[in-house]
């Protein structure tokens, strides 16, 4: 074996182990482990209509819902100790046009005026969960939130940022449906991705921002009703993604990476051959 | 098959089982990279060493420049070459496609638990001695106001504390106010989740900005309760020397 091919072989060798050895690394590392429960709602890319006036329909059926536990209110007064709403399951779509979300949780009656509401961050500026509440060292920005209530019959597009600042905006974004059944609220929110209103969330598919729940059951005992205002189940900040539509592009270079290993290899015994003649 | 090829797999093999089971049972396991590391240093020292000679340098590359090029292969050995040949560019088009296809996961946060607290709140130590009366004041109030979340048993599992993310410091832990000082327990009452600096995320954390509710006295009791209950003590200057 001449003096090339050797050098030649030792190249190749150590160029194929480091390709096997860089692929065996990525593949074995466990992803981090997560928090009981879900991180992050996706709303599924779909065609045509979105079900937003039936929260029955089959098509929520079909789509696996991410699941968020609920805590109560307890981060500013007035507090509450216990709330009806455990969790919530959170189901999503959307077709490019327009968005869906599905909030389903457990709360054993029907009253007038049981609540839910989605809030999220309104473009890249952090704001607090608990309605844009000022922050001391970083400076927060405010928070859209989608709220329905039963009595209303229809959703509310507010905006706030602290305490005391929750108001209807003045251009109404969002519509709401909701359906009772066997102890089961479904209630269904629907929207334009992009509304070209600055104080509403803008939904760009692929981007990630962030989401969080709050409700309210609206049970009355002793004429008063169980929870209302800061007396809610609320979620922390979780994240929400439109799926992006799909990127063929990512199969070319697919072909040509195996493509360019391919040639790779084929140069490589050709140059072995090549020296074993020299 | 001898020679300096198989025993370099020998060594490769039994160098990975060491390092993945058998050094994670005295230690904590060792990271996936840090394992592919020490394997490649030990590819390098097994090249260098047979590759000294010209002798070695055949040895140990003749082997698979003959299976590379398939000279007088028959049977085992041209089947598994060819299934390299092909295995090689499946494993990189696989890859490319992992590395490229759009990820379901949100993006990583790195949050501080215990970022730096303001310069104000460095080195106060409590104003209150540590009698029986001001425990028992202290251990009250933290039942009052703060078991709801952190828990009668000071081990963050209140009946509020499900769903917060992040959850509430669980204090019986050794990493929590263990490694703390009173002082900076004393600005995390104080100023709540809101206070804290942008490593520490403060738009997730529910923790009440107490000082809208309660006197210092009460926050600097109830780090006497806290400490007490949870079977801690807080971390002093003198100890850091």
């Amino acid at each position: 074996m001449g003096r090339t091919t050797r050098i030649n072989v030792t190249l190749g060798t150590i160029l194929m182990m480091m390709g096997f050895g860089t692929a065996w690394v990525a593949a074995s590392d466990p992803p981090p482990a997560g928090e009981t429960g879900s991180v992050a709602v996706r709303l599924y890319l779909t065609e045509g209509a979105l079900p937003t006036d039936d929260p029955n329909a089959a098509a929520w059926n079909s789509i696996q819902p991410s699941a968020f536990k609920l805590a109560p209110q307890v981060h500013w007064p007035d507090r509450i100790q216990a709330v009806t709403v455990q969790s919530v399951r959170v189901r999503g779509m959307h077709n490019g046009r327009d968005l869906a979300v599905m909030l389903e949780y457990d709360d054993p009656s029907e009253d007038a005026a049981d609540a839910a509401a989605l809030e999220f961050m309104v473009g890249d500026t952090k704001a607090h969960f608990a309605h844009g509440q000022e922050m001391l060292q970083v400076e927060g920005g405010p928070v859209n939130i989608w709220y329905w209530k039963k009595a209303n019959g229809r959703a509310t597009d507010m905006s706030a940022k602290g305490f005391q600042t929750l108001r209807a905006q003045e251009r109404q974004d969002v519509s709401a449906t909701g359906a009772w059944r066997d102890g089961t609220w479904r209630v269904v929110f629907s929207r334009s991705l992009q509304t070209g209103d600055e104080a509403d969330v803008q939904i760009t598919p692929g981007e990630w921002r962030n989401v969080a729940f709050a409700f309210w059951d609206g049970q009355l005992v002793d004429g008063v009703e169980k929870e209302k205002g800061s007396q809610k189940a609320v979620s922390s900040w979780w994240y929400i993604r439109a799926e992006p539509p799909p990127d063929n592009s990512i199969y070319g270079y697919v072909v040509l990476g195996m493509a360019i290993a391919a040639g790779f290899e084929f140069f490589l015994v050709r140059k072995i051959r090549k020296g074993n003649q020299a | 098959m001898k020679g300096p090829l198989a025993q370099t797999g020998i060594l490769l093999v039994g160098t990975y089982v060491f390092l993945k089971f058998i050094l994670p049972l005295v230690t904590a396991p060792l990271p996936a990279s840090l394992i592919f590391l020490y394997v490649a240093l030990t590819v390098a020292a097994a090249m260098i060493f047979y590759t000294m000679s010209g002798a070695g340098l055949e040895a140990f590359m003749g082997p698979i420049g003959r299976f590379l090029t398939g000279e007088g292969q028959k049977g085992v050995a041209a089947t598994a070459r060819v299934m390299v040949f092909v295995l090689f560019p499946l494993l990189v088009g696989w890859q490319t496609y992992t590395k490229l296809a759009p990820s379901d996961v949100p993006p990583p946060e790195n949050r501080t638990i215990h970022p730096a607290p303001p310069g104000e709140f460095v080195g106060l130590s409590n104003p209150f001695p540590k009698t029986q009366e001001n425990v028992m004041m202290g251990k009250g109030l933290y039942a009052a106001f703060c078991s709801p979340c952190h828990g009668a048993n000071f081990d963050g599992k209140g009946p509020a504390s499900v769903g917060f993310n992040p959850p509430p410091a669980n204090f019986s832990d050794p990493g929590t106010i263990a490694q703390l000082q009173e002082s900076y327990l004393f600005w995390r009452i104080k100023k709540g989740g809101v206070g804290l600096p942008v490593e520490g995320m403060p738009w997730k954390s529910a923790m009440p900005r107490w000082e809208a509710e309660l006197p210092d006295e009460w926050i600097w009791k109830i780090i006497m309760g806290e400490y007490d209950g949870a079977g801690q003590s807080p971390r002093t200057w003198e100890e850091e020397e």
